[in-house]
């Protein structure tokens, strides 16, 4: 067990390496530099020259690159240049903590209200709960996310006054946001818990616990439901990722200084350091969740085993 | 083995729990706070006079050498001031100085301070601090907005300073703690309104190097001397600005508390409005119609020109019929009327609406309409063009990727096909991948506009002397004479017919240039607001003015 994690810790490592390198020049070959140019435009040359020098840009990619790695692994991300002089990790510092929770309240919403209803269309099957939960379910797969903030924000902000219709300033304001991106996950596990549900209910093991008159809901929880959640687990990794990591249509719309519309406005300005930094934030917690999600494939499925003959 | 995984994931659960528990309130440290604890702003605090406004972007840099946006401008100008202010009709008033001595020949100012000009720690502002802060605008390695221009064309010896030369040779003197004395190279009538930007805004030398780094990252590591001092900000969020009670003239600023949110989108600043959690808002096109009969309905116009750039040097479009024929066949009136809606006019000349030139009246008063859409006209020099070149040329419409933009190519696209009956290609890019192809002379013709510096035609008709591809490849011995005859010229009668004169050519004899609208707004704003005036240039706003019923 310990030596699965080691190797695939090195793993990770040398992931995080690769990202990083093609990130890095793929994003110095995009177009420009991280200044204002038109403004620079009325500059002499010579100045404008002395303003890159300031900030290393002179010097050949390859250079950068290396002197970005020294840093990188002294563990200073440098300071942005669209903020100027604010270090980037504290920028991603101050940035993450909105994205992560609304995420995070979307994801353990969507994941319980999406567990609960696959679980009751698959045991209703073809019955009047179940086409109701797939109705909801392609419903929730359908409306864009964008659309549903939209008129949450109108009815329930604006119109009943019930939540704030946006900004970031206390707990209520982080519901709405949350409440929009899980609409999506629902539908998503739902369906995926009611197909894994429909096909474990017809296994043969199912059918020895029932012979063997084990009670409805040892059967359900024990065998039905654990073994359903194998899928679940898959799409869940990503999923996680996704939400903790930032919408930046949700972070426009309700006006959230989350690290979704940080990145995108990063890209646009050629804000060199921040690209970099998210992306090997973003990367580093991707590889992080996938090997959480490979440990829990050994805790819900006993036929997985990962090299733990010895213990 | 099964006990030993769950413990393992529970304590990663417990982590991960703690981890976004407290990032909740993220944004609070280093006092940068992101308004998430009790402050709920729209609630209560009648007693207090506080105005709630929204920024489109980011505040993105509060150091006054590296600021160069519209939004760092607003919090800028309030928190700090410079030696004149604009008054809520656009005209410079004294500020952190008293008074001011023109010299006969025009060319060297005596500023005298005011004795009450004090910074946020009680020390006096002095001429010292212009200077020093002054000097560092100029220095490519401190000044790094690419604004040092609005100094060293005009500051004797700026321009060798800021290439490396001596800081002694620089004519900026403070003769003593309240005279600061400047020599200019040419008569400048606008330098007194250049003195109210915030490049040109002093700053105490001693508190930016006790500041090192971290200077201007936080209200913290900020001085003020402007009618407000910072209280909070947080880049993504906004900023929370209290009355500054230090201030010279703080018996007239009337509004206590100013808090600016940043909202992208305009919908939900519109919403936020209609909750009654905003004072003012700015309407996106589609919302105009629907607001206009609302009594906080109104329109503003900035010093923003979007004009049309032809690169002389390219095909097609070196061919000054050509360029005539695409001049004449659009008919802008529409696209600021129809297309954009949101308080836009058409172009009828390059220097906006509004901007001064002699004797109180505007530019555009003097110049009248350049411009004049005529289907015909257009007609007869597209086929004279075609018959010039041989063949009729292909045409490839550079523009950026703001949905604003690309609205006023498709209109122009069709108003070419209307009446030239050519099929003119749209290329869209990045705004930096549009700027570089600008640079590299690699197209025929761009939609890029221009925002005033300064409220003087020179702001634009300069920069079309620089001759770089950016600006057209354009050389012409008549214009750059005209504009550096200008630059000279101590009647200003005189100076402004050379710039009308400077316009006429390059917008209707060369046509390097076809200016398409004059960038406007509209807004609601709420009854219980008085006298929040926005700037058509330079520093939006000015909260010193505004009041609350």
């Amino acid at each position: 067990m310990k030596r699965y994690i080691g190797i695939r810790i090195v793993y990770l490592l040398l992931t995080l390496f690769i990202i990083t390198t093609a990130t890095f020049f793929l994003m110095k070959a995009l177009p420009g530099t991280p200044f204002d140019e038109e403004k620079l435009q009325q500059l002499p040359q010579e100045q404008r020259q002395m303003i890159y020098a300031s900030y290393g840009l002179d010097k050949p990619v390859g250079v950068q690159y290396v002197n970005y790695l020294k840093n990188i692994v002294k563990g200073d991300l440098g300071t942005s240049f669209f903020y100027t002089g604010q270090p980037v990790k504290d920028i991603i510092m101050s940035r993450i903590g909105p994205s992560a929770l609304i995420g995070l309240q979307a994801v353990l919403l969507g994941l319980a209200i999406g567990m609960i209803l696959g679980i009751i269309a698959a045991y209703r099957h073809n019955s009047g709960w179940d086409y109701a939960t797939m109705i909801i379910a392609v419903l929730g797969v359908s409306v864009p996310n964008f659309v549903l903030a939209a008129l949450l924000q109108y009815f329930v902000g604006l119109k009943w006054g019930l939540l704030p219709v946006a900004f970031w300033e206390s707990y209520p304001s982080s519901i709405l946001p949350s409440i929009a991106l899980c609409v999506g996950v629902i539908a998503l596990i739902a369906r995926f818990v009611r197909t894994e549900m429909l096909e474990v209910l017809e296994q043969d093991y199912v059918t020895t616990a029932k012979a063997k008159g084990l009670g409805f809901a040892r059967i359900m929880f024990q065998h039905v439901i654990r073994n359903s959640l194998i899928s679940v687990i898959t799409i869940l990794g990503p999923i996680v990722v996704n939400l903790l990591t930032g919408s930046l249509v949700i972070e426009n719309i309700f006006g959230i200084p989350g690290i979704g519309s940080l990145f995108v406005d990063s890209i646009k300005m050629n804000d060199y350091s921040t690209i970099m930094g998210i992306t090997i934030f973003y990367s580093a917690f991707y590889v992080f969740v996938m090997l959480i999600v490979d440990l829990l494939y050994g805790l819900v499925d006993p036929r997985i085993r990962l090299a733990s003959g010895k213990e | 083995m099964k006990r030993k995984k769950v413990s393992l994931l529970a304590t990663l659960l417990v982590v991960s729990a703690i981890f976004t528990g407290c990032s909740f309130s993220g944004g609070d440290s280093k006092g940068a706070s992101s308004g998430t604890t009790g402050d709920t702003g729209n609630t209560a605090q009648t007693a207090s006079k506080e105005l709630r406004l929204s920024v489109e972007s980011e505040i993105k840099d509060l150091n006054q050498w590296a600021a160069s946006d519209d939004v760092s401008f607003t919090v800028l100008n309030n928190i700090g001031e410079g030696l004149y202010r604009l008054d809520p009709k656009n005209e410079p008033q004294p500020a952190m100085a008293e008074s001011s001595e023109l010299s006969e020949d025009k060319l060297t100012y005596t500023f005298k301070l005011r004795a009450d000009a004090k910074w946020s720690d009680g020390s006096p502002v002095t001429a010292a601090d212009f200077k020093f802060a002054w000097l560092r605008e100029m220095d490519p390695k401190t000044g790094t907005n690419g604004y040092s221009f609005i100094m060293t064309d005009y500051i004797v010896g700026a321009a060798e300073y800021a290439e490396g030369g001596s800081a002694d040779k620089v004519g900026i003197e403070a003769k003593d703690d309240k005279t600061l004395v400047v020599h200019l190279k040419q008569p400048t009538p606008y330098f007194l309104r250049l003195t109210s930007l915030a490049p040109y805004f002093p700053m105490k030398e001693e508190f930016v190097k006790s500041q090192g780094e971290s200077y201007a990252l936080s209200p913290q590591n900020m001085l003020f001397n402007g009618p407000y001092t910072l209280t909070s900000v947080d880049a993504a969020s906004g900023a929370v600005l209290e009355k500054n009670a230090g201030y010279w003239d703080a018996a007239n600023v009337k509004v206590d508390k100013v808090d600016l949110k940043v909202i992208k989108e305009k919908s939900t600043a519109l919403n936020a409005y209609k909750a009654g959690q905003l004072d003012r808002v700015l309407l996106q096109s589609s919302d105009v119609n629907a607001s206009k009969s609302d009594p906080g309905f109104g329109t503003g116009i900035n010093f923003r020109t979007t004009y049309l750039q032809f690169n002389l040097k390219a095909d097609g479009v070196s061919n000054i019929n050509i360029r005539k024929a695409l001049e004449y066949s659009f008919d802008s009136k529409l696209l600021a009327d129809q297309v954009l809606n949101n308080g836009s006019k058409a172009a009828t000349g390059l220097i906006p609406d509004q901007m001064s030139a002699t004797g109180g009246k505007s530019f555009r008063e003097m110049q009248g309409d350049l411009i004049t859409p005529d289907a015909a006209k257009a007609k007869s020099y597209w086929e004279q063009g075609v018959k010039e070149l041989g063949k009729a040329p292909k045409i490839t419409m550079l523009v950026a990727d703001t949905s604003e933009t690309k609205d006023v190519a498709t209109f122009m696209q069709s108003e070419f096909k209307k009446n030239l009956g050519i099929d003119v290609a749209i290329d869209t890019k990045t705004a930096k991948a549009r700027g570089q192809l600008m640079d590299n002379s690699q197209y025929q013709m761009a939609i890029t506009a221009w925002g005033a510096d300064y409220d003087d035609a020179m702001t634009y008709l300069d920069l079309w002397a620089n001759h770089t591809p950016y600006r057209g490849n354009y050389e012409n011995p008549k214009y750059d004479k005209l504009i550096t005859d200008a630059k000279k010229e101590t009647d200003e009668a005189r100076r402004i017919d050379m710039l009308l004169a400077a316009e006429k050519i390059l917008t209707a004899e060369d046509v390097v240039v076809v200016p398409i609208y004059f960038g406007g707004y509209s807004y609601l704003l709420s009854d219980k607001v008085e006298g929040l005036d926005y700037h058509p240039y330079g520093n939006p706003v000015d909260f010193k003015y505004a009041s609350i019923k």
